[in-house]
């Protein structure tokens, strides 16, 4: 005969207590932590590479890659101590991989860390890392259809970074759609437009990234 | 993808449960899903149905309980289903709304056959 056993638990549970015993140690720590979402090309390295110099605040970055330490070698170029997490086929960061990333992080000397998760806009929101919030990159040449297409990721992300703003003039993209869209999705989300390889749109997200890290520092 | 994933964490979490309470097959699983995890119901079964041969879930039925979005509007009270989460409450039109339910991915129960000690039988 078979026996019936009540359960009721999350399938993620044993995920689920990494991403709490991460989000305990940023905030122990008072690290600023964002999950970087985005489609592969969107510009999520170029953005680290323009910001990370431009931040007066101490960083590291956890890289996730399908493969290849190419994004970890454009981060360290600019100094910021980087640990790069092949996940070998998987789509998408998991807490416990980021966990054992931590441990090459020197996480008593930063103020914020970046994870550049792999680029996809579908996966990569449905796994909490124990970070502080997500932040959604999508760029100008996806199209402007881009949030209500993934309407996960738009909905929980803090932050929306419309990137590569400068081919405007070249590609159909309506900009309004874009931002009504996002808009209807997450009211309170911050928008931000940038041009990075033209520093376009870098210091009123250097500007927010400190206003952020005052806010989980309880100041 | 990710039905994979979730799939891994499931037998994994199945798996620890019959090794501790001494289960011999599991041929029922029962799940909630929302529907605000992205989660496609045919992918998943069909990941579970490859992953768990060999293993004491093999040939386990594996049923989903999907669970609507359900929003409440916090500025007058209203609480609605929906089919995608707009961030507008339809009564009052404010933006402070919250998700109450659709975000669940939960193992809700199992069906189990528990190993006996035959040697006492006799």
């Amino acid at each position: 005969m078979p026996k019936l056993v009540n359960i009721k638990k999350s399938v993620m549970a044993a995920d689920e207590e990494h991403a709490s015993f991460i989000r305990n140690i940023m905030r122990e720590k008072g690290i600023l932590m964002i999950n970087m979402i985005g489609s592969p090309g969107s510009g999520k390295t170029t953005v680290l590479e323009k910001l990370l110099p431009a931040l007066d605040l101490r960083c590291a970055v956890i890289e996730g890659d399908v493969a290849t330490s190419k994004d970890a070698e454009r981060i360290a170029a600019t100094g910021t101590p980087v640990v790069q997490i092949n996940t070998q086929g998987g789509c998408h960061l998991e807490a416990h991989l980021v966990r054992k990333a931590l441990q090459d992080i020197p996480i008593d000397d930063i103020d914020v860390l970046f994870v550049e998760n792999v680029g996809n806009l579908v996966c990569p929101a449905e796994f909490d890392l124990g970070e502080s919030f997500k932040m959604a990159i999508s760029s100008v040449p996806e199209g402007d259809d881009k949030p209500l297409k993934y309407p996960s990721l738009f909905h929980k992300a803090r932050a929306v970074l419309l990137t590569k703003v400068d081919l405007l003039p070249f590609i159909k993209f309506d900009k309004s759609t874009f931002w009504n869209d996002v808009k209807k999705l997450n009211p309170k989300a911050s928008k931000f437009e940038l041009a990075a390889l033209e520093d376009k749109g870098v210091d009123e997200l250097v500007n927010s990234i400190k206003d952020w890290l005052n806010e989980v520092r309880g100041n | 993808m990710h039905e994979m994933s979730i799939v891994e964490a499931l037998m994994e979490q199945i798996t620890k449960m019959a090794q501790e309470q001494n289960w011999e097959a599991v041929t029922r699983v029962r799940l909630r899903v929302g529907v605000m995890r992205q989660i496609v119901p045919d992918i998943l079964e069909f990941c579970f149905n490859v992953a768990s041969k060999g293993t004491i879930m093999e040939g386990a039925i594996l049923e989903m309980e999907e669970v609507p979005l359900r929003v409440k509007c916090e500025g007058c009270g209203h609480i609605w289903n929906d089919k995608e989460f707009l961030g507008l409450c339809p009564e009052c039109g404010s933006i402070d709304v919250n998700v109450l339910g659709g975000m669940e991915l939960e193992l809700t129960n199992l069906e189990v056959e528990v190993k006996h000690a035959k040697a006492r039988e006799h």
